[in-house]
């Protein structure tokens, strides 16, 4: 089962075991006016475990975001999977950083590894560390990592169809934000959940 | 039916299996053949590191006073130093007092008009010819033997154009103005633990000056060769481009074998003023020790550019395969508006190799554009470490960078990292980032063997393939001479 977490003000650390067989799936929701300090150590401890970690951060004041996930393949034939996505808006400062492991013995291993950010003002920072750490020579690992902006022409496409360039941007923002909420299994909270993040969008495009 | 085809094609998997087994472990047996040591009779200084020492130097280069106060002023610095421990590197304690800083062919009484013939030799077996009229077509040649530039072809042909082409020492002492007013002007004497000692006791190496407008008609290349047992190699160069110009500039090395480590720490300086373009290459083949990590050069190099003019270009391309340890940053840093710049880099590593490598591209003015390919290839037992920052200063509007980063992995003993660092305060600024680890694919492998290619040879075909993005930057006499080395270093590493 899916875990959501909505992220408060503050430490958040967590430390997950992954025994053989299982699957371990996390979700991370971090909403304007939070500023937190978010550490993740996820062991991949049994052969053929399974490790999911999204994320979804939107930050329009003076939050200070950090999220740093060390991910440790220390068995065969396990994979992981790392998707974290946000907007930068105000003066906001985000800091990623997420650490793939891959130790000499876990052959077999898929391990994957995505950040993307947008900024929205030159008051707001981003820094990404995504890194690789791989002893194994089996292995597909890869991670990502973007920081950029709207892009202007999506924007123009809906406003030459009459979309307001607020209603464009808010869905641009909502859909750069979807994958991430997508995870959600439960129909009913994945709704509630796309419905605040969208009103906290729609307040930041304003 | 279908079951004795399974069966056949288990027998086949197996078969490729053991094979790729047998290849992997007599591995690395491929010699450095550039390991011999020439006998030429050498001046040493006594070895050790305090002021005397770095006075000595300063004096048998025959330096104005304002050089000495630079040196003495960065050993100052470094004693305050500590080695960086911050790199995914195992180096081992370096004790500094036990290097000779400075070591240089000895000369009869006057400069002698010829080359020395054990000399020529050498650089001839290196297959770096020396005198002009067997020279490759276009290429200028600054040979460095241990602390001293022994030759610099084509001088002439050269400051027809106002170019200068010179060793180091030379330049302090024939073009004092240009050298004080570039000199540590992108590598400040206290940059880094190995910038301060290169700062300090540098010997010789390469200076280049670009003048307006001047397109340099023909490769320039520097040589550098650790000779002499003991010693250090602290080579500068300086390459200053002036407005407009172009110059591709070319740089190998090469050492002998022998069981202890020998430290080269270089520094290389390059100033791109307004509209100009250099293209910095490196094919890097210090010694990198014996199979079972003995020996071997340690290669610690601070590689700095600017661009400091409005649509200048920076172009850095390395092949890396030698050297026991490599900490190896080129860098630029683009100041002008509309400035760009590439970093192209494949670096191997087999055997007890260890590398950490990667660039900085520091992004200042508007419109600025970069762009990183970097291919790691490790093989044996050795760490391959891509180590990148891109930086987007508030004030670099639609600067955008790119980078990818992919490492290959040869064997299940070896190890490849990707640490790339990205910060971005600029909203209107792109940065773009992705790294992949994989070995080399079964199916390609298959591919090529259905088609009557050997295992080794079809692993030499995929690295080529994999590496060509930046082989291809390359200029062509540098291509060929990396392409056999990509296939030397790896000889036997097939797995």
């Amino acid at each position: 089962m899916t875990e959501v977490i909505f992220v408060q003000d503050g430490q958040l650390s967590r430390s997950i075991e992954v025994q053989s067989g299982e699957k371990a799936e996390m979700i991370l929701l971090v909403l304007p006016g939070v500023s937190c300090d978010i550490k993740l150590d996820v062991r991949l401890a049994g052969e053929g475990s399974e490790a999911n970690i999204y994320g979804a951060y939107v930050c329009g004041g003076q939050e200070r975001v950090k999220i740093a996930v060390d991910m440790h393949h220390d068995l065969p034939h396990c994979n992981s999977r790392q998707l974290f996505k946000g907007i930068a808006g105000g003066t906001s400062k985000v800091d990623f950083y997420g650490k793939i492991i891959v130790a000499k013995d876990a052959q077999r291993t898929e391990a994957y590894q995505e950040n993307h950010n947008i900024l929205l003002t030159d008051g707001a920072k981003v820094d990404t560390k995504p890194q690789l750490e791989i002893y194994a020579d089996d292995v597909k690992c890869s991670h990502g990592a973007t920081i950029g902006r709207l892009n202007e022409e999506e924007q123009f496409y809906m406003r030459s169809r009459g979309i307001t360039l607020e209603d464009a941007k808010v869905l641009q923002m909502i859909s750069f934000i979807a994958p991430v909420l997508e995870n959600i299994e439960d129909e009913a909270e994945r709704e509630l959940v796309v419905a605040q993040f969208e009103s906290s969008i729609r307040n930041l495009a304003r | 039916m279908f079951g004795s085809l399974m069966a056949r094609a288990l027998q086949d998997s197996r078969f490729f299996m053991s094979k790729d087994k047998e290849i992997l472990d007599n591995i690395t047996d491929k010699e450095y053949e550039h390991g011999f040591v020439t006998d030429v009779e050498q001046e040493f200084i006594p070895k050790g590191l305090n002021e005397d020492i770095i006075r000595l130097i300063s004096a048998k280069k025959q330096e104005p006073e304002w050089m000495l106060e630079f040196r003495l002023e960065a050993f100052r610095r470094w004693q305050k130093m500590p080695m960086p421990k911050w790199a995914h590197l195992d180096i081992p304690e370096i004790d500094f007092q036990d290097i000779i800083y400075y070591a240089a062919p000895k000369k009869a009484e006057d400069r002698p008009k010829e080359i020395d013939p054990e000399l020529e030799k050498t650089f001839d077996k290196l297959g770096i010819p020396l005198h002009e009229r067997q020279a490759l077509a276009g290429v200028a040649v600054d040979a460095v033997f241990d602390s001293v530039s022994v030759t610099t072809t084509f001088r002439s042909a050269l400051a027809e154009k106002g170019i200068i082409f010179c060793s180091f020492s030379e330049a302090v002492r024939e073009h004092s103005d240009l050298v004080r007013k570039y000199l540590a002007s992108v590598v400040p004497v206290g940059d880094n633990f190995y910038a301060a000692l290169n700062s300090a006791v540098f010997s010789d190496g390469s200076f280049v000056y670009i003048p307006k407008g001047v397109r340099c008609p023909m490769e320039l290349s520097s040589y550098f060769r650790i000779n002499a047992a003991g010693t250090g190699q602290f080579e500068r160069t300086l390459i200053v481009a002036d407005e407009g110009s172009y110059v591709s500039y070319m740089e190998g090395c090469t050492a002998p074998m022998r069981d202890e480590n020998q430290l080269h720490a270089a520094v290389v300086e390059i100033i791109v003023e307004k509209d100009a373009e250099v293209k910095y290459s490196t094919v890097q083949n210090w010694y990198p020790g014996d199979a079972e990590g003995r020996g071997g050069i340690f290669n610690f190099v601070t590689k700095r550019g600017i661009c400091k003019g409005s649509g200048s270009h920076l172009s850095w391309t390395q092949v890396e395969t030698g050297s026991a340890i490599t900490w190896k940053y080129p860098s630029t840093i683009l100041k002008g508006d509309n400035s760009s710049s590439e970093f192209y880099s494949v670096a191997v590593t087999n055997n007890m190799q260890q590398a950490d490598t990667g660039t900085k591209m520091i992004h200042i003015g508007r419109n600025t554009r970069s762009r990183i390919v970097s291919k790691g290839i490790s093989a044996g037992r050795s760490q391959n470490s891509y180590r990148g920052l891109v930086k987007m200063l508030p004030g670099a509007d639609n600067a955008r960078n790119f980078s990818q980063c992919d490492s290959l992995l040869i064997g299940d003993k070896c190890g490849a990292h990707t640490f790339p660092y990205i910060e971005n305060a600029n909203k209107s600024a792109i940065v773009e980032h992705e790294a992949t680890t994989s070995k080399i694919s079964e199916d390609q492998l298959f591919y090529c063997n259905q088609r009557g290619i050997g295992p080794e040879e079809a692993v030499g075909l995929i690295v080529n393939g994999y590496a060509r993005e930046v082989l291809s930057k390359l200029p062509m006499e540098f291509a060929v001479e990396a392409q056999k080395l990509l296939q030397v270093s790896l000889e036997g590493s097939v797995g």
